[in-house]
């Protein structure tokens, strides 16, 4: 993938040329090109800062996706990359005058500006939402491919630096199962770019070292992006989450360098000193041509010398130490100023010169009183510990006084902590790595902490310089804001990050974090210990959606008519997750066909549970609120659920196949839930002599309807189906086309039918036979729409369409299925009382009155209320057109007394004007039930 | 994700799991309870901030009905067991 000589991309319409192994960053930089972004608020200017992945400032737009850091993305060929948050144009950027009102913009502005005079509120939005914002994202672009991946190791090491790799080595070599995540494209962390001669080599050894162990995986470019319980860490590779689970953790994500607080530090040009070694050592690339830097440690000389080695001009470093402070080298032409700090920086658009200011005893930095001309100024004025993941693994992490920093001080078992992350400066890494695999393989508590004699890393300096010092770079907070923040009010840390959206930014505090803790505290006046730090949270870097929701996929439920029902035209409805057919192209004829002749419709989607076992009577009386008990072998009984609040929960019906086995039916929605409600009820105390499986899917079922499906069904059995033979709510086994199969006589539909179950291997060769022999009496197969309105005819009900979560069987109108006389059962003790208190709202029929209008269910019924003025009264909960009666129906809940009354007249609310109806009771349609019994 | 130690199966993901809320056993008449009671047993929970015993279903899994202790100050699961008599 990677190519081997130069190529070209692009940027900002402009093109420019890459070499083999560039970053977008480390291109950009090669060709000069300084300015990469403009800023959140204020639109100034920025330009590489860390070259680490750790701050906001080279975000830019790669074809359709935004917010990319530059710095950790490698350049490809032909790549087109577009800056953010620049309008026109980055050079020149409208926006940036906002940078001149910023006293109009005061720190908290979201909260105060803007807010008057309220008529330009729409102007101020649409301003504010140019300003504001990273990147774009283009409704246009195509969903992106995004992956999910799981992955199980014994030890997870994370951060692939100098320690990690010893951690992850020898994790490995004592037998772990191990795995590596790295966010940068190459391992090897500092080594890559400490330009010391030693490095390159040690690198090399310990990724010989890692090569041969199998047992050791390694991942770039793979953020981790929290810690979660158990060690459950999701980690971003490109498009794909890896939802990663470990036994033991290894934390060695190193330190972030940490920006100087002096005006004009955001000045594109000015570069933290790990950004500078990346360029020179990692890419071969010259920072600039003439530079000065400034240190609070070692570091800063030796990145003199090595921009001295590769011909960079150094014409300054300032050091704060004092001269015997720190262990001087010769640095040939370079004037050395010590106990100085850098005062301001100036430039337009970029870095021009510097101020240097000698440090008073106080360590306030007096005035200013060298300018150096450069266009470099390199920053290496110490890390803070990267410790948020350990923070969200619940490591304690306190002020350490000698260190000057907040370090860890107990780690959570199963984690652990190698090289700078610790505060210190390296330590025995491999010895921590052993430590993980035993326990991850012998689950060996957490072993007391290695002594650790390391030095401390470099403690950062948050003191600013008075100006518009940026602390955060990500939301333009200065460090007067934070001041000011403090002033109003905000006096401590969380208010003072809520209110200044410090370390709110994409960068998530990285840069800012540290500073706004000593900050607040120099502005409340409190010690650093006491300020402590914010909660450290997931994400660790933004993430985009896409990622976290992982590829589009829904499991889908097929009958095994499926196929037969696409070939015959049918139109497919989602229910759940099930696909049925809804009709066949003519509803109505559908409807008609089951009234005047014969219809088939599949219902291979209702739940089928078998029950076997000598409780099962009293288990079954128990949960429904009908009786079941008592169900004589070979009959069929409608069977309606409620639970202890009295709520409906299901219906279905129940047969007894023998004298220990029974068959239930649940609806097609409530299958999977009331077979574990049944399973609860069983397992925690009523299951005794009970066994319940779930046999939804061995069996396809159908519904044969209509006053011909007798004799359809004859032509395919022997048995015998008369009337006296096989009457109304019985079951009976026999074979059709040969296949044995379960026939309940029950009727939904309000005509004689035949729900047939057989086995789901033989649904299709049944179901056809069924249409073969019926072709004859006129058969139709029909669907979903066809038995709605089928139903509505006859009254009945359908669970969470005409109820709801407050609905009760009694003001369902439902009365006749709740045996009272039963001894206890889930429901009864709530009914009594909604029994003894009277009914409130009530489900019930209604015709519609006003002429060729069928109301839209959901619609609400009103009435005038004392002042005349309408209030709803009800609503509608299945409504259609009925071809067999000539008018609409429908199911809606009245006020009781309203409900009581057959025939009194109520208004739907419709928007094209309302609609007349009249309250019906029982059936529309053969109200005695002769046809589905004859 | 928590990992939660199935009776049956040993520890999984959390997700293979529904959470059955706390235990809080019916009684066992209920017709013998006051109106009061009755509505204190559907709808109030203890919402204990400590160690609470819970119902958890591997539904995802083997199909079992357990009971778990989880402090729910700390997400940590102490142990998991079957129920007898519903508690
Ligand atoms: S320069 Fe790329 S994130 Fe800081
Ligand atoms: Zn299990």
């Amino acid at each position: 993938m990677t190519p081997d000589t130069p190529f070209d991309f692009a940027f900002a319409g402009r093109v420019y040329r890459a070499q083999p192994g560039d970053t977008i960053a480390s291109a950009l930089a090669r060709n000069g090109v300084r300015v990469l972004s403009r800023s959140f608020k204020y639109h100034r200017p920025r330009g590489l800062l860390c070259a680490a992945g750790h701050c906001p400032n080279c975000l830019v737009q790669v074809g359709d996706e935004p917010n990319v850091r530059a710095c950790m993305r490698l350049v490809e060929p032909e790549m087109v990359v577009e800056p953010q948050n620049a309008w026109p144009s980055l050079g020149f950027d409208l926006m940036a005058v906002v940078g001149w009102l910023d006293r109009f913009l005061p720190v908290g502005f979201y909260y105060k500006a803007f807010i008057r005079p309220r008529a330009l509120w729409p102007w101020f939005e649409r301003f504010l939402r140019r300003a504001a914002g990273l990147g774009r994202v283009r409704s246009t672009t195509p969903p992106g491919h995004t992956l999910k991946k799981y992955l199980h190791a014994d030890v997870v090491v994370i951060g692939g630096g100098r320690s990690g790799l010893q951690a992850a080595i020898a994790a490995a070599r004592a037998g772990a199962d191990v795995a590596l995540f790295d966010e940068h494209p190459t391992l090897g962390g500092r080594l890559n770019i400490t330009g010391e001669e030693t490095a390159a080599a040690e690198r090399a050894a310990l990724l010989a070292q890692a090569a041969v162990q199998p047992n050791l995986r390694a991942y770039t470019q793979a953020t981790v992006l929290g810690w979660f319980e158990d060690h459950w860490l999701p980690v971003m590779q490109g498009n794909c989450l890896l939802k990663v689970r470990a036994k033991a953790v290894v934390v060695a994500t190193g330190a972030y360098e940490q920006p100087l607080l002096f005006p004009n530090n955001d000045l594109p040009g000015i570069m933290l000193a790990g950004a500078v070694r990346r360029l020179l050592h990692g890419h071969g690339v010259k920072p600039g041509k003439r530079a000065v830097v400034v240190t609070n440690n070692d570091e800063g000389w030796a990145v003199a010398a090595e921009l001295l080695a590769a011909g960079v001009t150094v014409a300054a470093l300032a050091d704060t130490r004092l001269p015997d402070g720190g262990s001087a080298r010769a640095l040939p032409g370079v004037t050395v100023f010590w106990g100085h700090t850098v005062a301001r920086g100036e430039g337009r658009g970029t870095l021009r010169r510097v101020w240097l200011a000698p440090l008073t005893e106080g360590g306030e930095s007096a005035r200013p009183t060298q300018a150096i001309p450069c266009d470099l100024l390199v920053v290496a004025a110490g890390s803070t510990p990267a410790n948020g993941l350990l923070y969200q693994a619940g490591a304690r992490i306190a002020y350490d006084e000698g260190i000057g920093q907040f370090v860890v001080q107990e780690l959570p078992p199963g984690v652990f902590a190698a090289g700078r992350v610790t505060g210190r400066m390296g330590g025995d890494a491999a010895a921590i790595g052993r430590q993980a695999a035993a326990f991850a393989l012998g689950e060996t508590p957490n072993p007391a902490p290695i002594a650790d004699d390391a030095p401390a890393l470099p403690a950062p300096c948050y003191r600013p310089t008075p100006g518009k010092a940026f602390v955060c770079f990500c939301e333009d907070v200065t460090a007067k804001d934070i001041a000011t923040a403090v002033a109003e009010g905000f006096d401590s840390l969380e208010l003072v990050k809520r209110y200044a959206t410090v370390t709110m930014g994409p960068c998530q505090g990285k840069m800012c974090a540290a500073a706004s803790i000593h900050l607040t505290a120099a502005a409340t006046g409190r010690a650093i210990a006491a300020t402590g730090v914010t909660t450290a949270r997931p994400p660790m870097t933004p993430v985009p959606l896409g990622v976290l929701a992982g590829p589009h996929l829904e499991p889908l439920r097929r009958t095994p008519l499926d196929e037969w029902h696409r070939r015959h035209g049918a139109r497919m409805l989602v229910a759940g997750l099930w696909h049925r057919p809804e009709h066949y192209g003519d509803p109505t004829a559908e409807v008609l066909a089951v009234r005047q002749a014969v219809g088939l419709i599949d219902v291979s989607t209702l739940g089928k549970l078998r029950l076997t076992g000598p409780g099962v009577p009293a288990f079954l009386d128990r949960l429904y609120t009908t009786r079941m008990g008592d169900l004589p072998v070979g009959r069929v009984r409608y069977g309606l659920m409620a639970n202890d609040e009295g709520v409906i929960l299901d219906d279905g019906v129940t047969a007894r196949l023998g004298e220990q086995e029974w068959y239930t039916t649940t609806t097609t929605g409530n299958a999977e839930a009331i077979y574990e409600w049944l399973q609860w009820w069983a397992q925690a105390g009523w299951g005794q002599g009970v066994h319940i499986t779930d046999v939804t899917e061995d069996f396809a079922a159908f519904n044969l309807a209509g006053p011909q499906a007798r004799a359809v069904l004859q032509a395919l059995t022997t048995a015998d189906l008369s009337n006296e033979a096989f009457p109304y709510l019985h079951v009976r086994q026999f074979d059709i086309a040969g296949v044995p199969c379960r026939v309940l006589r029950i009727g939904f539909t309000g005509e004689l039918s035949y729900e047939i179950h057989c086995p789901a291997g033989f649904g299709l060769h049944v179901w056809e036979a069924l249409l073969e022999a019926g072709a004859a009496f006129g058969i139709r197969p029909f669907g979903v729409e066809a038995q709605r309105v089928l139903r509505l005819e006859k009254a009945h009900i359908i669970i969470g369409q005409d109820t709801d979560a407050m609905s009760d069987p009694l003001s369902a109108g439902m009365a006749w299925a709740v045996k009272f006389d039963k001894a206890d059962f889930l429901g009864r003790r709530s009914l009594v009382r909604v029994n003894s208190l009277g009914l409130r709202q009530r489900l019930v029929g209604f015709e519609v009155l006003t002429p060729g209008v069928t109301p839209e269910e959901g619609l609400q019924i009103v009435a005038p209320n004392g002042d005349g003025r309408p209030a709803i009264i009800g609503w509608v909960t299945s409504s259609r057109y009925s071809p067999t009666l000539g008018r609409a129906i429908g199911l809606c809940w009245l006020p009781a007394d309203l409900a009581a009354r057959p025939g009194a007249v109520f208004t739907i609310h419709r928007d094209a004007g309302p609609v007349q109806a009249r309250v019906h009771h029982g059936p529309f349609y053969d109200p005695t039930g002769a046809r589905l019994r004859g | 994700m928590l990992l939660l130690p199935c009776p049956n199966c040993g520890p999984r993901n959390v997700a293979e799991f529904r959470y059955g809320g706390e235990v809080h056993p019916r009684p066992s008449d209920p017709m013998a309870v006051t109106d009061d009671a009755w509505t204190d047993f559907i709808y109030m929970r203890a919402n204990k901030a400590g160690v609470q015993k819970e119902w958890w279903y591997h539904r995802s899994g083997c199909g079992l009905w357990f009971l778990a202790e989880r402090d729910t100050t700390t997400n940590t699961v102490l142990r998991t067991y079957l129920p007898r008599n519903g508690r």
